[in-house]
């Protein structure tokens, strides 16, 4: 038997063999994350006139388990911007605190409540640069925040496996519409969907805003009613949806989010008429 | 003073032998010759005042804000060395941040208050450094509500976070001031700078420490505040009145540290003046 | 016995709580030759006196460009100025990087504020020994900030640092009403007619020590508002601004000294 101290406590090799230290060995390259846990689908979001609607549903999957049915995932940053995550959801908890602490350090600057809301266009010399509340961060900027926060990340190979789509106003006060994927790749567009939306929303999206001209023309109840229509095409056909979602507009006057929003006049009759799997037998 | 030309005071962290470090002490004379800042605890909120001394014609009014947001809920006034004020302040931030990083939840008043003074305590220590020239007030309001954890993307438990005693109070306004030796305690009502005398003198008569806990009203403790800096202040030289406030979430300022509006702030400078004339013709 | 004990480092406070090393660096800015700065609603200028060491050196370059809309005015070491300006440099690049957009000033500002109080609280180390004047321009108009060895910054309507500024200051304050609403011209004109308050006698503006610094908020065509890029103007752009404040007494308190040639070629140690 072996006496050496090393052996003390272990199984006997002449018993039991020799002890498989294999599982301790890590062979190939040391890995981050490889892919979402708990994730959230589709973010869609189209410019209209005086703004950007932004919609998502309210739910968390894990895999294809129905995990959590009632997350937020547009995230209003400062009243001037909305943050919308496809993806992970710990990733987007990461960063919604992150952008909490930004969000705070904008707030050091406290100006005094009234002289925060100076009309943008100004008058004359004395509103000549109150384009935009002092030093605020807008959605161009913080989108471009974000995607070199990603970019990043993808670069360390520990990537926030979220899509994101960034709303709200640039800093000519033209309304913003942006994304940025776990790859840190941006994208810009009168209407952009993640996930399963960027194949069944945005061709419907497009029919109604093809190109910022489009969108210009696009009124806020018209904007609002082509997200809410692509809403409940997604539900209809991506099985990882939900009927309870948050929608948000942004305008010059802020954030309007409301995050219990019920998918209304569902019809399911065109499910009859799908043919090919299931228990139909025709 | 019996002690100075001794060389006991030529250097930070060493005891006289009769156990001063007169170095602290200094950094308190360097306070003392500094703007009137004040603090006010009352019923439902925190006021900070500050007396700002107008240095030069060619300064540009209102610009120069000496009262500093450490957190949304909380916010600092300091006399005495304005560069010391300003590390004092980032220290805070820092500190704020890094409790959210931790705990996913705001840091209360009283805990910035201990990291605070065991940080100024820190610059008393060694003969590397010296003391803060600044004795600092920190005011802030610690909800009285359930708080989401930051990052919270669901409702979270309908219990809540748990840890809170049924039947009592949480959270409150809170009022802290530090001084260059690292010293801090909670105050009903706390006045440092060069006219501290007189405005401790007013703020005595306060009600601020009743057995029913304060009966001061938010509004009525920003005049009171704007009184006792006019009152504080040395007549023959200009000066600025900053102020700013913090209510709970269902006050004013929705629980967040925010400057005085200016209309109420004028009419509280308004009432500051003639209780200075009815004072002056008694 | 009567030497100051408490003059030989940051780290001592004196009796009275001043610190004398700090002190001291605010003087090494009064011996840096003058530089005014003033902003109105929609531009801030600089303008500064160069000096010369010798005849034949060149002039000390006083007014350096920092970002696209920021600009800085040195008086005092500028070896120090140096590093104070590629630290704003590289902040302002930082941030443009990471958010798209120009450095809101104060924040640039408080951030060589912060750098330059930990000078004066560490043992081992000096404050800077320079005084600035910031110029620059963000979403909330031009800014004019001073910027002391302490890591006092303070946003100003107009100022002077820099040997004898005294006099610039004077001018200023008694024309401090009329800057705000003065166009970009007017704006240089009231800073050069500062400047030469703080001359010494028989000394005058040149094109040779002369810089002027201007950045500002300009309306586009379409209505829409740019920056006008920081810009440092030397010798003959310079040259028909020194002429339009040539002999006016407008604001001025006494002689503009009558100008005999040019002041090319003389010595230029404008303080003692």
């Amino acid at each position: 038997m072996d006496h050496r101290p090393q052996a003390w406590g272990r199984p006997r090799d002449d018993i039991y063999g020799a002890y498989d230290g294999s599982y301790l060995q890590n062979s190939g390259p040391k890995t981050a994350t490889q892919s979402p846990v708990v994730t959230g689908t589709s973010v869609i979001a189209i410019k209209f006139k005086d703004g950007v609607v932004m919609a998502a549903d309210n739910l968390a999957s894990y895999g294809s388990l129905a995990r959590f049915t009632d997350v937020k995932r547009l995230r209003p940053f400062l009243d001037t911007s909305i943050v919308g995550f496809g993806g992970d959801v710990s990733d987007m908890q990461f960063l919604d605190r992150h952008l909490n602490e930004l969000a705070i350090d904008e707030s050091y600057e406290h100006e005094s409540t009234s002289a925060a809301a100076a009309s943008p266009e100004g008058q004359g010399e004395q509103g000549a640069a109150t384009s935009a509340p002092a030093g605020k961060l807008n959605a161009a900027n913080l989108h471009k925040y974000l995607s070199k926060l990603m970019y990043r990340r993808r670069n360390d190979f520990d990537p926030l496996w979220n899509q994101i789509l960034v709303a709200g106003f640039d800093g000519q006060t033209k309304p913003f519409l942006a994304s940025v994927d776990l790859r840190g790749t941006t994208f810009s567009s009168p209407s952009l969907a993640t996930g399963f939306g960027a194949m069944l929303a945005q061709p419907i999206m497009r029919k109604y805003a093809a190109t910022e001209e489009d969108a210009a023309r696009l009124t806020r109840d018209e904007a609002v009613n082509v997200v809410k229509e692509c809403m409940k095409v997604l539900f209809y056909r991506d099985a990882r949806s939900l009927d309870r979602y948050s929608i948000a507009v942004v305008t010059k006057d802020g954030v309007e989010l409301s995050e219990n929003e019920q998918l209304e006049k569902q019809s399911w009759a065109f499910a009859e008429r799908i043919r090919g799997y299931g228990t139909q037998t025709v | 003073m019996t002690s100075i030309g001794t060389g006991y005071d030529l250097a930070n962290s060493i005891f006289s032998p009769d156990g001063r470090n007169f170095q602290v002490e200094y950094a308190v004379k360097a306070v003392e010759n500094g703007g009137t800042s004040i603090g006010i605890r009352c019923k439902d909120g925190v006021v900070l005042a500050v007396e700002k001394l107008v240095t030069s014609k060619l300064l540009k009014p209102h610009a120069n804000k000496r009262i500093a947001t450490v957190d949304r809920h909380l916010g600092v006034v300091y006399s005495g060395m304005i560069p010391d004020g300003r590390h004092f302040v980032e220290r805070a931030r820092d500190e704020a941040r890094a409790w959210r990083d931790t705990f996913k939840t705001p840091i209360s008043t009283a805990d910035l208050a201990s990291r605070m003074g065991g940080y100024m305590q820190a610059y008393t220590l060694y003969q590397s450094v010296r003391p803060f020239g600044i004795t600092a007030i920190v005011g802030g309001f610690d909800s009285t509500r359930e708080l989401p954890v930051d990052g919270e993307v669901g409702s979270g438990p309908a219990c809540g976070a748990g840890g809170k005693v049924p039947g009592k109070s949480h959270g409150g306004p809170a009022l802290y001031m530090i001084e260059p030796s690292g010293l801090y305690w909670g105050y009903y009502g706390a006045a440092t700078g060069k006219g501290r005398q007189a405005a401790k003198a007013e703020l005595e008569k306060l009600d601020l420490g009743g057995p029913g806990g304060p009966a001061l009203s938010l509004e009525e403790a920003v005049k009171e505040a704007a009184r006792i800096i006019y009152v504080a202040h040395d007549d023959d030289k200009e000066f600025e009145l900053e102020m700013t406030w913090i209510s709970d979430v269902d006050g004013p300022t929705k629980g967040l540290h925010q400057e005085v509006p200016k209309a109420l702030r004028e009419e509280a400078k308004r009432l500051a003046k003639k209780a200075q004339e009815e004072k002056m013709e008694e | 016995m009567f030497r100051n004990n408490y003059d030989n480092d940051s780290v001592t406070f004196s009796p009275q709580g001043r610190i004398f090393q700090v002190e001291y660096a605010a003087e090494a800015v009064k011996q840096g030759s003058v530089v005014v700065g003033i902003a109105s609603k929609t531009h801030v200028v600089l303008v500064a006196i160069k000096r010369n060491a010798e005849e034949l050196s060149s002039y000390q370059k006083k007014l350096f460009p920092i970002d696209e809309h920021v600009g800085i005015a040195i008086a005092g070491l500028t070896s120090d100025a140096r590093v104070l300006s590629n630290f704003m440099k590289q902040q302002c690049l930082g941030h443009r990087l990471t958010y798209g957009r120009n450095m809101p000033v104060r924040t640039l500002v408080d951030m060589i504020g912060s750098k330059a109080q930990i000078n004066t609280q560490h043992y081992g180390k000096r404050p800077y020994g320079v005084g600035l004047l910031v110029a620059g321009v963000d979403s909330a108009g031009p800014h004019l900030f001073e910027f002391q060895p302490s890591g006092m910054t303070e946003e100003m309507i107009a100022f002077a640092i820099g040997a004898r500024s005294q006099m610039a200051r004077t001018y200023l304050e008694r024309n401090i009403d009329k800057f705000a609403d003065c166009d970009r011209e007017g704006l240089i004109r009231h800073g050069l007619r500062a400047l030469k308050e703080s001359l010494v006698q028989d000394r005058e503006l040149t094109v040779d020590n002369t810089s002027v610094g201007v950045t500002g908020i300009v309306k586009a065509e379409d209505g829409s508002f740019k920056v006008e890029p920081f810009q440092v103007y030397d010798q003959q752009d310079v040259m028909a601004w020194i002429e339009s404040v040539g002999d006016d007494k407008e604001g001025g308190a006494g002689d503009a000294g009558e100008g005999e040639g040019e002041g090319e070629g003389e010595d230029m140690e404008v303080d003692s």
